[in-house]
């Protein structure tokens, strides 16, 4: 008979197929699983897999991105002799477009 | 001097945070895997249910637990990250079973503000970058490279202050996250940015959504093809995905997890804070939404997390609740529930409160917890060691042993209970109304003390007396042979078996008889050298019925001896030293390991490892069981083997993980024991005590016992009076009136044996229970119960107004005699000199209880102390008073009788936010603070400045890792007078991950030992995921971090008894001491809970 839910997913038919509900009135879930004591090496991580965050801020990040883009731009820029102008334009032009 | 502690958790924490299912263990099989705040469970699914496999402590607060599966592996890595900051991403070694650390490190940064809303640590589905959101304003990521490795993390700023939730979407070309956020004007949005690896930076991402829910808190990302994320709210449920909107109404509720139930994402569980359970379907045309739908389900637990486990089965983890393992049914049940309970997992968790009582007056502490949250509160009986719980009883003097039999070989049940006197057998059977009346068992003899009673093969009795051994037949009763002692000896102690017989006569005889059909065969017969104390021929090897070793205990030499059967050779000879005589000795098996079990005269009992086929024995322990000498015998419960340790301090042996544990018994003093399991006394025990044979059974063998009282409401403090027998709780629930809920306050009277609400006292709208007492004042000797309340006024931000009721307990009913206004809320209440002290607000207030002309009484404030911030929990002792203030610490009292007044003495400057405080002794007190950290402060008295005797100084520094809410005096286990722990003051504790802990104050020479112990355990028991125990159990808050000091990690220690044998040896070399005495002193510690 179908259901208004659908069917369940099964992974392992197998899985929970001899489980009966416990008889919730005593306590059930008695057994204690074993405690964990690691004492083998392989419990420290490998050296190259001690992570942390790289020191450097985002700003002083930003900032050196910047400067490395400019010196790539530059290199990438020197056949051409028009593009430096681009940065080194008339004040005015400047202070028009911050206006709007 | 109570400066150096050690702090020990009796009960581990219970409440579920989070869980996640994969292929963890092996790439077949399939594991839950549960967070319950400092440790993480691994189970395994099975045909029979979830199967525990190790049980992980994590030198952190969990904050994040994610599955997740690299590139190319064929099975899940787990990925933890701590509330202080540190990650590890652990590997399952399937040949070792051992977890492996991947990779790990520390994501703290220096400067930022941390997330109000808790940690987020997620990971792409596609494995390119883990992502963290920690502080405010920045998203950190760990990029995977392309061999599954983790790289150098870096932050990016996320323009979202108010983050609620931050998923990463499926199926994107670049890792791309989505965010719920709330803007300042607490308007609601979501939106999206690409992760640019290269850059380090955000893109904005494909879409955004404004306007939410208000109360959207929540997201869902949904895997391919669907793609997308559903937002629930708490009147909404939207889905989106740049193009598709779809959105639906749901009933008012907040939503407090979810669980996917298909690899296709297109249903999902979601667990509301009213414990309903929903199903959210989304529906589809051609990987296109058309729609979503929900279903009511039914009710759980209050679920923190809900894990679609296989075929129906689905784990719902509480913090508020017991975690439950559910079926979900194709078709609704009578009640219109689809949700089927299949198991539950007990917690304690949140405990708010709880009280020490000994409830039986063993002089054994049970601890009564106020448990669980709203709908899901309880109250939970925790009790250490096992209950017997008497079905019978009859007065019977001087019993000297006591054994039972079935009337035939093959009987499921025992028939006759035989109970021997010094010169007489008594013979009791159960009778055809069940009940036990005298009998006879003809061929016994009834006129001398019985040594041993047995069945035996071929429905046959055997009984040995003094003179001699009878056979008799269990069908017709008669004596069939007779095996004589020979003249001029006699008996003295004798064991017997279903096939075999040993007995030891004066002058050191030891005889072996063996049992065929219908006679006694003296098979061997040696004479050693000094007297026999006891014996034990219990059959531990393949035949169930047939011994071939002895166990044999020797005056003189106080000597244990090993002898094979059936030539009496000898095996070996182990020197027990001392001058005390081993009384009983018995050989055992448990978990299918090998014991012989060595009781002494003065209440000790040697335990030793036992090769069957050699009779060797190692591994030689000793502990304390009691002071008068031990009777040792087996019993089975539940197809699991027990033994019985009957003395001043009746003790059940069992084992649990392949390690011996003793648990108290619930009763004062056992001489005898034996099993009787009868038809109408299934799975009992008969126990001879103190002039008295009962009937009892067993509760289940565990070391803490918890019983549940269920109150459908939610208890926050709890107090038991001794005089009228009974506790009071101050509760609350939940209540609908006129469309609108409502919280309702009471006072409640409960029975202390059948915990039945017997009397309530409801409480004013808004006005809230806040401390409760039992107490009496000078001049009058009634027991009173005072309670504590405050006003709590939407519009106030601060109570100004309480009160304190003074009810007495009249015919099982509350009375109420007095009512006094005070001008805030009354935090604590104390007995204090006869009088009533009070913290209400800032103030410290102390209330005389006066006679009124008309006979009448009231309390009349008498003198106070200002001067806190908000005065919480106080604690008093002879005239000082110590207080835990909201913010400013602990701060110490001293009240002036002449003058009539209270006086601060000094204080501890430090900020530290108080969750609890206990005085430890007349210098010393202890305080839990709200990160999770305790420490110690010492009152100066003797310092030479005005100055240095007004600081507290901070003597003791440790984070615990948990939140607790109360302290208190007292003990779980017995504590013995004679032995080194019963002079080791403790206090008990308990927190909001459910943890019952032990906080015992040391001797200095013992603290100096243990300190050397822990400082050579932490280099042998490695922290799991290389996370390092020195830093998590350094004292942290926002202000400071500084390491732990004159305090001890209990639980590490403690597992020194779990190490294999070679790191025992190892560690006990490197101290200077043998390993027996090392593990001795370390079992003496474990006794103390």
């Amino acid at each position: 008979m179908g259901s208004l839910l659908g069917d369940w997913p099964s992974y392992d038919p197998h899985n929970f197929s001899q489980l009966r509900p416990a008889d919730l009135s005593s306590q059930s879930s008695k057994v204690t699983p074993v405690t964990y004591q690691p004492t083998h090496s392989r419990t420290l991580p490998p050296p190259d897999q001690v992570i942390s965050t790289e020191t450097r801020n985002i700003l002083l990040r930003r900032f050196y991105q910047k400067s490395e883009e400019k010196l790539c731009r530059k290199r990438a820029a020197s056949d051409h002799l028009t593009p430096e102008h681009r940065c080194k334009q008339p004040r005015g032009t400047l202070a028009e477009e911050e206006g709007y | 001097m109570s400066v150096w502690n050690y702090a020990v958790t009796a009960h581990k924490p219970t409440s579920v945070t989070h869980s996640c299912v994969g292929n963890f263990t092996s790439p077949q099989e399939l594991n839950l895997i549960i967070a319950k705040c400092t440790r993480i469970e691994i189970h395994l699914l099975t045909p029979h249910g979830l199967q525990p496999m190790l049980d992980v402590p994590i030198y952190g607060r969990i904050a994040t637990l994610e599955l997740f599966r690299p590139h190319g592996e064929p099975q899940d890595f787990l990925f933890i990250a701590t509330e202080r900051y540190k990650f590890c991403v652990l590997q399952w070694d399937t040949e070792t079973s051992e977890l492996i650390t991947r990779a790990m490190g520390d994501v703290s940064d220096r400067i930022g503000r941390p997330t109000d809303n808790g940690q987020i640590g997620i990971i792409d589905p596609d494995c390119r970058i883990i992502g963290l959101h920690l502080y405010d304003g920045l998203f950190k990521v760990i990029p995977f490279d392309n061999r599954g490795q983790l790289k150098e993390a870096f932050n990016i700023r996320l323009e979202e202050l108010q983050v609620l939730d931050i998923k990463f979407l499926y199926g994107c070309l670049k890792p791309t996250i989505v965010v719920l956020y709330q803007d300042n004007k607490d308007a609601r949005h979501v939106k999206t940015y690409e992760v640019a690896l290269k850059d380090k930076d955000f893109v904005e991402g494909p879409w955004s959504q404004n306007n939410l829910d208000n109360g959207a808190s929540l997201l869902i990302p949904v895997p391919m093809p669907l793609g997308g994320v559903i937002i629930i709210g708490e009147e909404t449920i939207v889905y989106c995905n740049g193009s598709a909107f779809k959105a639906i109404p749901i009933r008012p509720s907040i939503t407090r997890a979810y669980g996917r139930v298909d690899a296709d994402g297109s249903r999902y569980l979601l667990g509301d804070n009213a414990g309903l359970l929903h199903l959210l379907v989304i529906t589809y045309e051609r990987e296109r939404v058309t729609g979503l739908k929900i279903e009511h389900l039914g009710e759980t637990s209050v679920a923190s997390t809900i894990s679609y486990l296989d075929n129906a089965v689905v784990y719902v983890g509480s913090s508020y609740g017991d975690s439950q393992l559910i079926k979900l049914n194709l078709q609704p049940d009578a009640k219109g529930s689809y949700v089927e309970v299949l198991e539950r997992y007990v917690n304690l968790g949140p405990i708010v409160d709880f009280c020490v009582v000994d409830l039986e007056r063993q002089g054994q502490g049970q601890v009564v917890t106020c448990s669980g949250a709203y709908k899901d509160g309880s109250l939970r009986i925790v009790r250490n060691g096992i209950g017997i719980n008497e079905q019978a009883s009859v007065e019977l003097q001087g019993i000297k042993g006591l054994w039972s039999l079935r009337s035939s070989t093959n009987d499921p049940y025992d028939t006759f209970l035989v109970v021997s006197f010094i010169s007489e057998t008594r013979v009791l059977a159960m009778n055809m109304d069940d009940e036990l009346e005298e009998s006879e068992i003809e061929g016994f003899c009834a006129e001398v003390q019985t040594l041993f009673c047995q069945n035996a093969i071929d429905d046959q009795l055997v009984q040995v007396t003094a003179n001699s051994v009878r056979l008799v037949s269990s069908t017709t009763r008669e004596l069939l042979h007779e095996w004589n002692a020979p003249s001029g000896y006699s008996v003295n102690v004798a064991t017997a078996n279903a096939c075999q017989v040993l007995l030891a006569t004066g002058g050191g005889h030891l005889v072996y008889l063996e049992i065929s059909d219908k006679k006694l065969v003296e098979v061997k017969h040696v004479q050693l050298e000094y007297e026999i104390s006891c014996l034990d021929i219990n059959p531990i090897g393949d035949n169930s019925n047939y011994s071939s070793l002895a166990a044999v205990g020797m005056w003189t030499d106080i000597s244990v001896r090993i002898f094979s059967l059936p030539n009496l050779e000898l095996l070996v000879k182990e020197n027990l030293g001392g001058e005390i005589i081993p009384r009983s000795v018995l050989l055992c098996t448990f978990e299918g390991v090998s014991y012989l079990l060595c009781a002494l005269g003065d209440g000790h009992l040697l335990n030793f490892l036992l090769n069957v086929n050699t009779g060797e024995l190692s591994n030689r322990k000793k502990v304390s069981l009691g002071t008068q000498p031990i009777m040792l015998r087996t019993f089975s419960s539940k197809d699991t083997t027990y033994v019985f340790a009957a003395s001043d301090r009746p003790t059940v042996i069992y084992s649990s993980n392949k390690k011996l544990l003793y648990s108290n018994v619930n009763l004062k003093e056992v001489s005898h024991m034996c099993p009787f399991n009868s038809a109408a006394f299934p799975d009992s025990l008969a126990i001879a005590k103190e002039g008295e044979l009962s009937i009892g059974t067993i509760d289940d063998i565990q070391k803490l016992h918890i019983r549940t009282i269920p109150l459908g409401e939610q208890a926050r403090r709890i107090c038991h009076q001794e005089q009228s027998r009974t506790f009071a709780i101050c509760s609350f629930k939940n209540c609908l009136t006129s469309n609108e809920e409502t919280e309702m306050h009471f006072i409640r009277l409960l029975d202390d044996q059948t915990f039945e609400f017997i009397s309530t006292y409801p409480l004013d709208t808004y006005e809230h229970g806040c401390s409760i007492l039992s107490c009496s004042f000078s001049d009058d000797n009634n027991a009173y119960y005072c309670v504590g309340t405050a006003y709590v006024l939407p519009e106030e931000n601060e109570p100004s107004k309480g009160r304190i009721l003074v009810f007495v307990v009249e015919d099982g009913k509350l009375q109420l005699i007095a009512e006094k206004e005070t001008k805030g809320a009354v935090y604590s209440l104390n007995a204090f000199n006869g009088k009533l002290l009070a913290a209400i607000n800032q103030k410290i207030q102390l209330y005389k209880w006066m006679l009124r002309e008309d006979g009448s009484r009231e309390l009349q404030s008498e003198c106070g102390h200002h001067g806190h911030i908000v005065a919480l929990y106080v604690q008093t002792r002879g005239d000082f008073i110590v207080v835990g203030d909201l913010m400013k610490s602990i701060s110490l009292l001293l009240y002036k009788h002449e003058e009539g007044a209270i006086e601060e003495l000094a204080r501890d400057y430090n900020a530290n936010w108080m969750s609890a405080v206990e005085i430890l002794d007349d210098d010393v007190f202890i305080g839990a603070e709200n990160n999770y950290n305790l420490f110690t402060v010492r009152k100066n008295s003797d310092a030479a400045t005005d100055e240095e005797r007004g600081r507290l100084e901070v003597v003791g520094e440790y984070h615990l890792g948990e939140f607790v809410n109360r302290f208190r005096h007292g003990s779980l286990v017995m504590r013995l007078p004679d032995s080194e722990s019963g002079h080791i003051p403790t206090v008990i504790f308990g927190t909001i991950n459910g943890v019952i802990g032990v906080v015992a104050s040391l001797p200095h020479d013992h603290y100096v030992f243990f300190e050397k112990l822990q400082s050579n355990l932490v280099k042998v028991i490695k922290g799991v995921g290389g996370l390092s125990h020195e830093q998590w159990r350094s004292f942290n808050n926002e202000k400071r971090t500084v390491d732990a000091r004159n305090f001890l990690d209990g639980d590490l220690i403690e597992s020194f008894l779990d190490l294999s044998r070679n790191k025992m040896d190892e560690i006990a070399s490197s101290m200077g001491v043998s390993l027996e005495e090392l593990s001795r002193r370390v079992e003496e510690l474990t006794r103390l809970h």
